[in-house]
């Protein structure tokens, strides 16, 4: 990562953590002139240790730690866990946590593609009309959790076992309602992005990832799809409710920027017809059963995969008989993706404008990917 | 002339004085010297009483007060125009007084921030460049008629020409000044406004001509008048398009503002700029928005002409003008809100592959019709 190591002729920029758009990381780009010949991600900015934390938590407490891995994506980053944990202690949750656990989930995906939307929409230069529609349409979404958990971000309430509460009075009318303004909204975004000509310009043909890269390199998540793999941990392992619920698995074939817009976009389709389905036709029952709150599983190892808005995420728990576990090994989404990214300048010819559109076309949530 | 050629008498008078270095002649010129500062104010109102006119152009319109006052009032407009575009609630309520003490409290800002100066930087061109930069586009805008005789410059017929071989001056500020900050975004973004700029002139100079054809003459005053009976935006329909464009290129408009790409660049060939100096390349973009835009409303909107409404020619004339210029003002912004922005390849391919061979074609267009008699 020195200076040394450029060629004579090749700038080399450093293009963050100090930039307006780059996040907390650091992307070296080496240039000629204006043609990016290779890119570095300098990721670690933000290395928490939250797998050095988790082992010094009891399994309930590890939750808060896991789920500030993504806060626009808690629930499903604590899904993850969540699910490990049980299958540690091998207890199933009742069905209408299940179908719950499910909602909250699509909840936090609409809520991360539609920040994705925004920054998406911000690294072609839009000035931040999109990312602030976004943000306010978010809102619906936001209010909707607070009334169910009680916060915004960052829930907490998956837990093993099952869910912390019941749904209040007069949910269901409210997501549904909710569903229903977003329904009207989402034609702006189309309008607004994939049908204006200068993002097109910008997006289209930008970042060309072809089908047998993207398996190659193992991206995951909408960057997978977006280059035609029909492959989603929904789908093929269904975890939570999924295996009841009525959804499509989206892919485009282009495998460029727009496509991996196109997907996410359509994605909240589905996550919308989702939410509807749980809303309308939720199981009755129990929403969670008795787990110690310091549990204690027996020797041995457990493994769960769930798909987060950014792609697949592995959590392997081991457990050596104590109150915490003795071991947290986390596949992050992000970090797979960082590695596709960093492969871009290779696979095409990319210029210093298309690293910013590339980059948020993947994307990245560095939390994950330092963890 | 007279009043130089008595100051020059006294000076030689005190250097003589000086040289005989007696306690006299030092007398003498204590006594010359309070005899220039009681003058002085007589000195000042007579100059001021034999040339008036030039002083309220250079001071008040199309001067410095205007060119200020438009800059901020663009500055207050954009903020609170596109925050409704956009749906920023912020510059909705910021700001007091309708905004206005938000104006005052950047200005206050701008003028009492440190001016850092990087270290490897060239330290005499780091500091002029952005102070020159807004003077070239101003300079432009003194070529712009306000009335048939409100012209701060008389170029006659020399003015459009003398309009684009000032604003030619425009790239080489950015490149030096990027060069000058030795800094790795400021040098791309400096590269990048070079190429912009010329991308864009070569349409607008081809433009420029065929409605100078069309007028008969370079003279800026002749073409608007030659517009009083039609504006030349429907004989010169590609022209004006190409026009548009290239102004909102030319004063670094959303679209086209590549130099500055915020989200690759920082800020392009600004990034090392701070404080005041910041505040003079910001001027300098809404100063040369504003020559562009006073040169598009002459070439093709007519300029300066409407119907007499204020009585006084002049007054309604330059009423007109304002008129004309509050309203293309807006459209521009507009676009702001409505467009991400372009990236390099693609600026350059609009530039050379479909503005210039389409500037040539209208200039062709417009020599046939004028050979043929068409277009008197």
């Amino acid at each position: 990562m020195t200076e040394a190591q450029v060629e004579p002729e090749i700038m080399r920029i450093s293009w963050g953590p100090q930039h307006p758009m780059s996040g907390q990381t650091r992307i070296l780009i080496d240039v000629d002139g204006e043609v990016v010949h290779r890119l570095i991600a300098d990721l670690g900015f933000t290395h928490r240790g939250i797998e050095k934390i988790l082992e010094n938590r009891t399994f309930l407490q590890g939750i808060i730690p896991i789920e500030r891995m993504s806060m626009v994506d808690t629930a499903n980053m604590g899904l993850g866990y969540v699910l490990a944990v049980e299958e540690a202690l091998g207890i199933e949750p009742p069905e209408r946590a299940n179908w719950i656990r499910s909602m909250i989930c699509e909840i936090c995906r609409i809520n991360s593609h539609l920040y994705a939307f925004g920054l998406q929409a911000e690294s072609t230069g839009y000035f931040p009309a999109v990312f602030l529609w976004t943000t306010v349409d978010r809102e619906v979404l936001l209010d909707l959790m607070e009334r169910l958990t009680g916060a915004r971000w960052s829930y907490n309430f998956i837990i093993p076992g099952g869910v912390m509460n019941d749904l209040p009075e007069g949910f269901q009318d409210k997501v549904k309602e909710a569903v229903n303004y977003l329904r009207g909204r989402f034609e702006q975004y189309w309008e607004a992005m994939v049908e204006n000509a200068t993002f097109e310009m910008r997006c289209k043909g930008v970042g060309v990832l072809k089908r047998e890269e993207a398996i190659r390199l193992g991206a995951t998540g909408p960057v997978l799809r977006g280059s035609g793999v029909d492959m989603d941990v929904r789908k093929d392992e269904p975890y939570a409710a999924y295996g009841d619920l009525e959804f499509k698995v989206v892919t485009e074939a282009e495998g460029d920027a727009m496509a991996r817009l196109k997907v996410r976009y359509h994605e909240i389709e589905e996550s919308l017809n989702i939410i509807e389905q749980v809303a309308g036709d939720i199981p009755g029952g129990p929403v969670r059963v008795k787990v110690p709150l310091f549990p204690r599983p027996k020797p041995g190892e457990a493994m769960s995969r769930v798909e987060t808005a950014r792609g697949e995420l592995g959590v392997h728990i081991f457990t050596d008989g104590g109150m915490n576990p003795y071991r947290v090994k986390i596949n992050s989404p992000t970090l797979r993706n960082m590695y596709v990214f960093e492969r871009m300048a290779e696979l095409g010819r990319i210029l210093v404008a298309d690293v910013p559109v590339i980059l948020y076309s993947i994307d990245p949530w560095y939390l994950d990917a330092d963890r | 002339m007279k009043i130089f050629f008595d100051l020059l008498v006294m000076a030689l008078t005190s250097v003589n004085s000086l040289l005989k270095a007696s306690w006299d002649s030092i007398l003498e010129i204590y006594s010359m010297v309070y005899r220039l500062i009681i003058g002085l104010p007589e000195l000042l109102l007579r100059f001021v009483s034999l040339n008036t006119k030039p002083l309220i152009q250079i001071i008040v319109i199309p001067g410095l007060a205007f060119i200020l006052l438009f800059a901020v009032i663009v500055v207050w407009f954009e903020r609170k125009f596109l925050a409704r575009a956009m749906l920023r609630v912020g510059p909705y309520y910021c700001g007091g007084r309708s905004g206005i003490l938000q104006l005052i409290a950047d200005f206050l800002k701008l003028f009492f921030k440190e001016i850092v100066i990087p270290r490897d930087c060239h330290r005499a061109l780091f500091l002029t460049m952005p102070v020159i930069l807004p003077t070239i586009p101003a300079l432009a805008v003194t070529l712009i008629p306000f009335g048939a005789d409100w012209v701060l410059f008389r170029a006659g017929g020399l003015s459009l020409p003398m309009f684009f071989a000032i604003a030619g001056f425009s790239p080489l500020i950015p490149v030096f000044a990027g060069w000058a900050a030795n800094n790795k975004y400021s040098v791309i973004g400096s590269f990048r406004a070079a190429f912009l700029y010329i991308s864009a002139e070569i349409p607008l100079v081809i433009c420029a001509a065929s409605v100078a054809i069309l007028a008969g003459g370079f003279d800026l005053v002749k073409i608007v008048e030659a517009q009083s009976t039609i504006w030349f935006a429907i004989p010169q329909f590609i022209g004006f398009i190409i026009f548009f464009l290239g102004l909102i290129i030319e004063s670094e408009r959303t679209p086209f503002d590549i130099p500055t790409a915020e989200v690759e660049l920082v800020l392009g060939w600004r990034t090392e700029f701070s404080g005041v100096l910041f505040g003079f390349t910001m001027m300098a973009e809404y100063v040369s928005f504003l020559s562009w835009s006073l040169l598009f409303i002459t070439l093709y909107l007519g300029g300066y002409n409407g119907p007499n409404i204020l009585g006084v020619p002049l007054y309604s004339n330059i009423f007109w003008l304002l008129l004309k210029l509050s309203i293309l003002v807006p459209i521009v912004i507009l676009i702001r809100g409505v467009f991400p922005r372009l990236r390099m390849d693609q600026l350059l391919r609009l530039g050379w592959y479909y503005l210039t061979p389409l500037s040539l074609l209208n200039l062709f267009i417009t020599l046939a019709l004028k050979l043929l008699g068409v277009l008197s």
